[in-house]
């Protein structure tokens, strides 16, 4: 009798560098993971458009948000804002991001700022698949 | 910054998701391409239309 094969489920393969060190650098340099992981030009996009967002955010006259539990929405935004890394590190360190909202453009600034973190959130993800070997 | 038109800042802001949605989304330069430019019509389209629908009938 013909043993039945049994069709073997794909496990990715183990990842070649260590995860936590992918996500460090992604975010910490949007794009980082991917020119570490041997994907430069997607890399390149990403670490050129994604500061460049928070930079023009912070231009538009956007605010960093400061984390305040007892706002959710606010401290939302900060995770947010969190999200872009290093960018965001500087601008808090050099004390850019106060926001003027009476400004014209200030809720487009927010925006700006906010997308940036959340799409190099998103980034993080792609090089953790990268890092699998699930793309 | 001096750009005040909402109209061209959301042009520039659907550009930059678009470009990185696009890059992210697919693997050839040629699929990366079209995505953006469905993503950025996708943006711009539905705003200007919700635009209209909130002009016609305002909260």
């Amino acid at each position: 009798m013909a043993a039945r094969s049994t069709p073997k489920r794909s496990t990715p393969a183990a990842p070649t560098k260590p995860l936590w060190l992918v996500y460090l650098v992604g975010w910490l340099i949007p794009g980082g993971g991917h020119l570490w992981l041997g994907r430069p030009r997607k890399g390149l996009v990403f670490l050129v458009a994604l500061p460049a967002m928070f930079v023009i955010g912070l231009a538009l006259e956007g605010r960093l948000f400061p984390f305040l539990p007892s706002e959710p929405l606010v401290a939302l935004a900060a995770l947010a804002n969190v999200g872009s890394g290093l960018p965001y590190l500087i601008a808090q360190t050099l004390g850019f991001g106060a926001g003027r909202p009476v400004a014209l453009t200030y809720d487009y600034g927010n925006a700006f700022i906010i997308t940036a973190g959340l799409l190099n959130a998103l980034v993080i993800l792609d090089a953790h698949d990268i890092a699998l070997g699930r793309k | 910054m001096s750009i005040q038109s909402h109209l061209l800042l959301m042009a520039v802001f659907a550009l930059f998701v678009a470009t990185v949605g696009g890059v992210l989304l697919r693997d050839t330069a040629r699929q990366q391409v079209r995505a953006g430019a469905e993503i950025f019509g996708s943006l711009m389209g539905g705003a200007i239309v919700l635009g209209w629908i909130l002009y016609v009938f305002p909260l």
